[in-house]
């Protein structure tokens, strides 16, 4: 029986093992934290159909199980070629190929240095906003319901002066979703959104954003923040143009959300470096080209699936999954 | 163009507005500095010379303070800079009232480096022209010498410490740097189409002192 | 406030142990002489520091460069001059005390090193005209870089804490950076452009406490041809204050400014503001003292206010004496060279009477 080493036991990950067992191969599923699922452990809800994060999580988790998946959790993969994965432990893994799915990381906010995140206390990051619907309890630092929110678009995304020229796709949907949310909560508050352009691109989402605008009066104003400053009452006090009339504006929130982007994993280099592998400029893996052969990489018997790629939703990401797991069972077979 | 301010300052705007968000000059002026960039990208050349003759250019204040935001690592006010330079090069500068000011500008601090070596001096900075200098401005106008010689030994006399007399080899090489790098000329052409732009509004004898101070004093207030 | 997020920590920059080329500022020896004065009184007498103050440098042309009357080409080769000037005294280090020259350098410094053509030409040019030839410093620091540099060992001579001695609770003061140190070269100041460090630092390392306000980064006011012509002035003192109001809730102690300019504007637009408005922003109808760092580092060290040059602001520094528990002689304040009597300046709505009884009593 060939086996094949997934690296990441995140969403394409679990998904690329459960097609490749079901095709009568071996896959084991090498994950550094203590349990699978990668990020989307942090999600509450997905755009743009509101359904729970968990719901996906424990279907796909449930099977791996079912399945009897090889698992190894907590386990870090040092360096790797397309028949062996060694990991920080010195141990090394045999396998017949390669999939890897180690996914993006969450830009960090504290790099924007202007907004204050992690200084003013009504500063928070889309994840942070998760998290807090997660544990059912959104409000203020001090506790208090905020009046007035202001999500802040691209913010470790299509900036060349953190190093992130890329788009991060998802962000745009993500403030759509969560300025609804907040509406649903908070039906008196004033909700902003602050972007640059609104990339609705999949099924529903133009939707959706229709629905926010129309139903939840969410305010959409083309405008970057340029900076944010806490006030003496303890708001935060942002600074903007609205590009559409012209003129700069200035005003007080009780809430600043930054919608944090998706960048490529620091390690991706020294795993790339290992394997002979190509990177895109933004950091991510760069595929053998953009169309037919988008899941694999410039070596061959390695494979890619998700957000190793370059950023994805969920959707894309399982689909990816799939057809990464068909190219590995196609390249054992030749 | 070949400034290098222009290359420096402007690869491609996606008009995010994060400039105008802090400009000082925007929030006081009806003024965009996004608009600008993004005229400058065009590349349209009318709109460039409508640019180069407005009073929009002169509005900006080079605080600099939308450079370190611009998500592309654009300067807008770099951009200013290098439009300026070249609307005076142009003489396009005298067709906006705030443009024509820069006679102004040349025959005070322009004429202080090079009558002096230093931008300004105290006995440049008249209470009765700068009356926002306060009373005890005036003080230290008056008593110019007894103020300063506490604090510097040379005070208009040739030595090290403030406000002294820079000596004439110094001057001397400063003036030729200003002949060999263009600054004479830059000097000279503001003069000449002020010059001549004074007396096509009606000052019959050109860029006098009555021009010089219109154009220092004078606001239409059409800029808000 | 800073120590929350410690983001400056990272925006560290080379300042040199000593041996430094001092070039003086066009507007801060105007205004501010007894700053220059300061500066170099306490790096040679109380820390022992080289510094060359040569009669020979000229203005940076700077505020001619920022009125666009003079070229960039003209400002390179004036800049390749000190550095040639820099040269000749056997120094590699360069300190000044101005942050628009500051800016100024720093920008050809960059430009030269990104279009390397232009360091040809200005080298061209500068040998052309003078017959000079030049190398690029190797330390290139503002003023308040070296103080910053040096604040632990300042400290530990102070005589004077930025500390209220009645309540025993740190000073709250607004520091003011003024855009040219870090907004166009983020990493040439020490703490980048958004939380710069440099005076907070000093403030800090002396016992006073920061201010944080919401237009903590705006401009002063300045704006070059928005100051220098008169019929501009309306954006200076807009834009003053904007900042004034902005910080006025938070009560500071007093101001401290990074730039010469920076300095004096915050001073006079509050006496002008008082004049036409009435309003003023420090306590008792008083305005908020505005000190230079050189200023404050002076009173934490022990230096008289008047030596320092104190009486040439416009808002009086009494208030903010008084607070630190610094003694001073009332009647000396507006006296000339020698002890000279010159007269006094006239009041003002910001200076709220007490300076005339303080006169009177010497007349």
């Amino acid at each position: 029986m060939k086996r094949v080493a997934i690296i990441g036991g995140g969403v394409a990950g679990m998904q690329t093992a459960l097609h490749l067992q079901a095709q009568g191969i071996d896959p084991v599923i090498i994950e550094k934290e203590s349990e699978l699922g990668g990020k989307l452990r942090g999600w509450h809800v997905l755009f743009p159909t509101f359904t729970p994060a968990q719901e996906i999580l424990i279907a796909l988790r449930s099977k791996i199980n079912q399945q009897n998946i090889e698992v190894r959790t907590s386990t870090e993969v040092k360096s790797f070629t397309s028949k062996s994965v060694t990991l920080s432990t010195g141990e090394t893994l045999a396998c017949d190929s390669v999939v890897m799915s180690t996914g993006f990381t969450l830009f960090d906010a504290r790099i924007k240095e202007e907004y204050g995140y992690g200084i003013y206390d009504n500063v928070y990051t889309s994840v942070d906003i998760e998290r807090m619907l997660n544990e059912g309890k959104v409000a203020m630092k001090d506790g208090s319901r905020p009046k007035r929110i202001a999500f802040l678009h691209c913010v470790g995304s299509r900036d060349e002066k953190v190093g992130q020229h890329h788009c991060s796709k998802v962000c745009c949907v993500t403030g759509v979703k969560q300025a609804m949310e907040m509406k649903k909560l908070f039906p008196d508050a004033d909700v902003f959104n602050f972007y640059m352009d609104i990339r609705m691109f999949g099924p529903g989402y133009e939707e959706m954003y229709r629905k926010a605008q129309i139903k939840y009066n969410i305010h959409f104003v083309r405008g970057r923040i340029s900076e944010a400053s806490e006030t003496f009452e303890g708001r935060i006090q942002i600074k903007a143009e609205d590009t559409l009339t012209g003129r700069p504006l200035r005003m007080s929130v009780d809430m600043l959300v930054l919608l944090v982007g998706m960048r490529a994993n620091d390690d991706n280099s020294s795993l790339a470096a290992s394997a002979g592998l190509l990177q895109s400029p933004s950091g991510f893996m760069q595929p053998r080209d953009l169309f037919l052969n988008n899941m694999k990489s410039n070596t061959d018997g390695i494979f890619y699936a998700g957000a190793i790629t370059s950023p994805k939703n969920i959707g894309e990401t399982l689909n990816e999954a799939t057809t990464a797991a068909d190219a590995v069972c196609q390249y054992l077979s030749e | 163009m070949k400034d290098v301010r222009m290359r420096e300052g402007l690869h491609a705007c996606m008009n995010c507005g994060v400039c105008t968000a802090v400009c000082p000059a925007a929030e006081f002026y009806e003024y965009d500095p996004r608009e600008i960039v993004n005229t400058v990208q065009t590349r349209d050349d009318d709109a460039i010379e409508a640019l180069l003759k407005s009073d929009t250019i002169w509005y900006c204040g080079e605080c600099m303070s939308c450079r370190p935001r611009c998500p592309r690592g654009n300067a807008p006010g770099y951009v200013i800079q290098s439009l300026r330079t070249l609307s005076q090069k142009l003489g396009f500068f005298v067709e906006s009232e705030k443009g024509r000011q820069q006679l102004a500008l040349k025959r005070t601090v322009g004429d202080n480096i090079l009558r002096t070596g230093y931008c300004l001096v105290p006995k440049g900075i008249d209470p009765d022209l700068h009356p926002e200098q306060g009373t005890v401005w005036r003080w230290i106008f008056d008593h110019d010498n007894d103020v300063y010689e506490q604090f510097t030994p040379c005070y208009r006399k040739e030595g090290a410490g403030a406000l002294r007399k820079i000596d004439q080899q110094s001057m001397d090489e400063l003036h030729r740097i200003f002949e060999v790098s263009g600054g004479r000329e830059m000097f000279d052409t503001i003069e000449r189409y002020s010059d001549k732009k004074a007396r096509e509004m009606g000052y019959e004898n050109g860029a006098d002192d009555e021009y010089m101070m219109d154009v220092f004093c004078k606001n239409s207030n059409e800029h808000y | 406030m800073r120590a929350k997020g410690n983001s400056w920590n990272e925006y560290q920059k080379f300042i040199a142990d000593d041996d430094y080329y001092y070039g003086r500022s066009c507007i801060r020896q105007n205004f501010f002489p007894g700053s220059e004065k300061a500066f170099l009184d306490i790096m040679h007498n109380d820390l022992g520091k080289n510094f060359y103050d040569d009669p020979k440098h000229s203005s940076c042309t700077g505020i001619g460069y920022h009125s666009d009357v003079v070229p960039l080409e003209t400002t390179m080769t004036v800049v390749a001059r000190q550095f040639s000037l820099m040269n000749e005294s056997g120094l590699e280090n360069f300190t000044t005390s101005c942050i628009t020259s500051f800016g100024i350098y720093t920008e050809i410094l960059e430009t030269w090193k990104e279009f390397p053509e232009t360091e040809e030409k200005t080298r061209e040019n500068l040998y052309k005209a003078t017959g000079r030839e030049f190398t690029i410093p190797k330390c290139m620091a503002h003023t308040s870089d070296v103080m910053y540099h040096f604040r632990g060992e300042i400290g530990a001579r102070a005589k004077h804490r930025l500390i209220n001695v009645q309540t025993g609770e740190p000073l709250k003061v607004v520091d003011h950076i003024g855009c040219h140190y870090a907004k166009i070269f983020p990493k040439a100041g020490v703490g980048g452009s958004e939380f710069p460090y440099v005076l907070a630092g000093m403030v800090e390392e002396w016992g006073g406490e920061c201010v944080d306000y919401p237009e903590r980064r705006h401009c002063c006011g300045f704006g070059f041809r928005n100051y220098l012509v008169q019929a501009n002035r309306g954006y200076s003192i807009a834009n003053s204050h904007k900042k004034l109001e902005s910080m006025a809730p938070y009560k500071p102690d007093f101001i401290v400014a990074n730039c010469p300019g920076c300095s004096m504007f915050l001073d006079r637009w509050q006496y002008t503001i008082a004049e036409m408005e009435g309003t003023t922003y420090g306590e008792n109808g008083h305005g908020i003292p505005v000190l230079t760092y050189e200023e404050m580092a002076g009173l934490v060290l022990g230096y008289d206010p008047w030596a320092l040059g104190m009486q040439m602001h416009q808002v009086d520094v009494e208030p903010l004496l008084d607070k630190m528990g610094i003694e001073y002689d009332p009647a000396a304040k507006y006296l000339g060279r020698n002890g000279k009597y010159i007269g006094k300046p006239a009041s003002a709505v910001v200076n709220c009477a007490p300076v005339d009884t303080i006169y009177d009593m010497k007349q």
